[in-house]
């Protein structure tokens, strides 16, 4: 601080004594604001009585007084002005970078002078220097050109300029010297404030920049994504606590740990360089190995280079963003997409069959909904029901689709799931009335209800007339096996009286056959015997012919079984019977029945001359349209020579020699087909022999 | 002992006699008859045991007149029906009676076990025994 003492001994110093002091005193301070009242204490030593400075204040817009040395409070308050007071002698001052003299102030009897500092320079400041940018405040501020007061900031290094007045009353009679000597003054403290003050600045920007470094660096921490600075060598710099997981080994390790950490940076690193040779800097998907998790993470990496102001290329910035579940979610869509696809085409697939079964199924095929409307044709039922309009004008098509319509609304809304019915439509091209035998199903919708019906309609035209022929067969064939029978019964009845008057001599005469008779009355008796046997057989089919009722196959079997046990027993034969109990009656003559079971059961016995089994099974047999009773009848025999069982049904065909008659399988087979039924037989000589028969029941 | 009395009928007389003579043969007394009108003399002026009829007669007459005539005389008489051809009408007319039917040719065994049970239950009616 200025004092009276310091000015008393600067008045016994010389001028060049006294400006090595200033110089050093100027020297010694550390900061820019210590230079300006170092300067007033000099201007005060030089012998000025009174000096003080006058600051632009940019906030304000004005010029104030901010540090002084010996100046009232009033005499201050003279240099306090706005900067846009151009005619104003401080801010001429100021704006021409020229120091003025204001000759006299009101009430104040010395000039005063009025000094410009600012911060100026020849050269430029470091930062316009290194990155070799024109417009700093420095040169600007030193050039020769008028001042703008209001844009004091520097383009290139953001360092706002001060700038003051100093103001220094001279004394009426000051020298040109000493005058000189005052600015010489001032010049050099502007020269240490503009050096001092540009070191601050970096310094404050330093410090700014330490604090843009920490929040960076917080928000790089706070992200949860993998964040990566490199060099240009691809070396990791800096790295955020979610990238050190996957690229920093801790302090305790585990080998695995190891071997994950340097896999993923070498994945990392390869990822660099081939996006910087492939020139791309842009997004890249990269697996890497979580070492915690021991999992493989796969991450998109964001990578953009970075650089220097002055554009020189520093190194990468790489973001790493889990992707994992997004690519999971994506190929869970992607095998969803895929799953629709092939169940669409499986779909495709077999509705292209079912097209192709339905179009050669050759019957008509209708569907309707749930209201009989139809609402599928196939080409045949579209012929004979016609399609919308066509069908309009054909009255044969309506009378089809009125009766169509009226079995399918009565089978709709019927409880059962299928049926079949007779259907009598006409052919709409020969006008003739066709026997269908409609077949129908439900189709029904999630909740249960009818959604739709299809009905599959068969031309019978063709059975019919197979039915016909095979029904007029069998009319012929029965008429034929009547026919004999009747012939037979008559020949045999007109046989049987003599026949029977012959048998009760050879009955008398017995016991009157002298000895050497004896073999030829044999001869007589047996032969008559088999007449006898013949005629009998004869009669009995001719007998029972009209005989018809229901009868029940079991009790038949029984019948038989039980008039032939003494036989079978003596003959060695075991009986094995397996007659289901729950067979309906069956149409027919009982007794023709009995006489086919007796013949195939004296056959059985007589195949066994060493005895053997006999079986007997029934069973009823229900193909979905007809139920039979199927009686197998089996021995274990001698069996029947091949060349035999083409010729066994015909009649007077037999193996038993003289003891048969050959009627027996003849009229079995008759009396079968008569009955509608069929007959078959299955033997293998040495093993024996099977009849199967089927007979049709009756319900 | 007496000998049971055995009325036979049969219109064709071979058969008649052949059976008469077999019958005489087994111990029975026989009278034969070849006709029905004969026939019911017989019974009219005879007490038999047991008839043997043959079931179709002369002109219209048939076995079941013969019958019904002899149980007139006495009811409970026993009868075998001979016959070559039965109708389902005639097989049940006789089953209701009780009476069995033999189809001609006739086993002469079957014949003289029929006849011969029948005389034991005499007075009784047996269960038909029907044979083919």
């Amino acid at each position: 601080m200025a004092t009276a003492q310091m000015s008393v001994r600067s008045g016994t110093k010389t001028t060049t004594e006294r400006r090595r002091d200033a110089a050093l005193r100027l020297l010694t301070a550390e900061r820019s604001d210590e230079i300006l009242p170092v300067l007033l204490e000099e201007i005060v030593a030089l012998g000025y009585p009174r000096a003080l400075i006058t600051a632009v204040d940019y906030d304000s817009a004005e010029l104030r007084p901010t540090v002084s040395l010996n100046c009232s409070k009033s005499f201050q308050q003279r240099f306090r002005t706005s900067i846009y007071a151009l005619d104003h002698p401080l801010v001429q001052s100021l704006q021409t970078q020229k120091p003025k003299q204001i000759p006299s102030l009101p009430r104040a009897s010395n000039p005063v002078l009025c000094y410009p500092v600012l911060y100026r320079h020849k050269a430029p400041c470091w930062e316009a220097e290194r990155l070799n940018r024109p417009g700093c405040l420095a040169i600007l501020n030193n050039s020769n050109a008028k001042l703008n007061l209001g844009d004091q900031v520097c383009k290139v290094c953001d360092m706002r300029s001060y700038a003051a007045v100093v103001v220094v009353e001279l004394n009426r009679n000051a020298s040109a010297a000493q005058t000189a000597n005052l600015s010489g003054l001032i010049e050099m403290a502007n020269r240490h404030m503009a050096r001092l003050f540009k070191t601050e600045h970096y310094y404050n920007r330093m410090s700014d920049m330490e604090v843009t470094i920490a929040q960076m660096e917080t928000v790089m921490e706070s992200m949860s994504d993998p964040v990566i600075l490199t060099d240009n060598q691809h070396r990791v710099i800096m790295q955020n606590k979610a990238a050190e997981r996957f690229f920093m080994l801790p302090e305790e390790v585990s080998e695995g740990r190891v071997r994950a950490v340097e896999l993923n940076n070498m994945l990392f690193s390869a990822a660099l360089s081939s996006m910087a040779v492939s020139g791309s800097d842009g997004t890249r998907d990269l697996a890497l190995v979580d070492a915690v998790e021991a999992e493989e993470v796969l991450f998109e990496a964001v990578s953009a280079p970075s650089f220097t102001r002055d554009g020189r290329r520093t190194g990468m910035v790489t973001v790493l963003r889990d992707v994992t579940e997004l690519r999971r979610a994506d190929e869970e869509l992607r095998q969803n997409y895929e799953k629709l696809t092939s169940a669409e085409e499986v779909v495709r697939q077999d509705r292209d069959r079912l097209n192709l079964i339905i179009e050669n199924v050759g019957d008509p095929i209708v569907v309707c909904d749930k209201d009989s409307k139809i609402v599928l044709l196939d080409p045949l039922a579209q012929e004979l029901l016609g399609t919308g309009r066509d069908a309009a004008r054909s009255p044969v098509r309506l009378r089809n689709q009125a009766k169509l319509d009226a079995y399918i609304t009565a089978f709709t809304y019927s409880f059962s799931d299928r049926e079949s019915a007779p259907l009598r439509l006409i052919n709409p091209t020969s006008s003739q009335e066709v026997e269908f035998d409609a077949h129908s199903g439900k189709i029904y919708d999630e909740r249960g209800q009818v959604a739709y019906t299809v009905t599959v309609l068969r031309d019978l035209t063709a059975v019919r007339r197979v039915e016909q022929m095979k029904m007029e067969r069998r009319m012929l064939e029965m008429e034929k096996f009547a026919a004999a029978g009747r012939l037979a019964g008559t020949i045999a009845h007109e046989v049987n009286n003599p026949l029977e008057a012959i048998k009760n001599c050879i009955y008398l005469l017995a016991n009157s056959v002298q000895e050497e008779a004896q073999p030829v009355y044999t001869i007589l008796k047996t032969e008559t015997e088999r007449v006898a046997r013949i005629v009998r057989q004869m009669l009995g089919l001719y007998r029972n012919t009209e005989q018809v009722g229901t009868f029940d196959v079991n009790s038949v079997a029984e019948d038989t079984l039980l008039l032939f046990a003494r036989q079978l027993e003596r003959a060695g034969v075991i009986v094995e019977k397996d007659l289901q109990d729950t067979i309906p009656p069956s149409v027919g003559s009982a007794d023709q029945l009995r006489q086919v079971f007796s013949n195939l059961v004296v056959n059985a016995r007589d195949s066994m001359n060493q005895g053997g089994t006999l079986f007997i099974r029934t069973k009823l047999l229900n193909n979905g349209v007809h139920e039979m009773v199927r009686i197998l009848i089996g021995d274990t025999g001698c069996g029947i020579p091949k060349q035999m069982v083409e010729t066994m049904f015909e009649p007077f065909v037999t193996t038993k020699g003289e003891r048969g008659t050959g009627l027996g399988l003849w009229i079995v087979k008759g009396i079968i087909e008569n009955h509608g039924g069929k007959l078959r037989v299955r033997s293998k000589v040495g093993q024996g022999t099977v009849f199967k028969i089927d007979i049709p029941v009756v319900r | 002992m007496d000998k049971k009395q055995i009325l036979v009928v049969d219109d064709e007389p071979n058969v008649l006699v052949t059976y008469r003579l077999i019958l005489q043969q087994q111990g029975f007394a026989v009278t034969a008859a070849i006709s029905s009108e004969e026939a019911r003399r017989c019974l009219d002026s005879v007490t038999i045991d047991l008839l043997l009829c043959d079931l179709s007669l002369e002109k219209q007459e048939s076995g079941f007149d013969v019958i019904e005539y002899a149980r007139k005389k006495n009811a409970k008489v026993p009868a075998v029906l001979l016959t070559g051809y039965a109708t389902q009408d005639a097989n049940d007319w006789a089953e209701q009676r009780g009476i069995p039917v033999l189809f001609k040719p006739i086993d002469i065994q079957q014949l003289l076990e029929t006849i011969n049970k029948l005389i034991k239950n005499e007075g009784g009616s047996s269960a038909a025994n029907q044979a083919k």
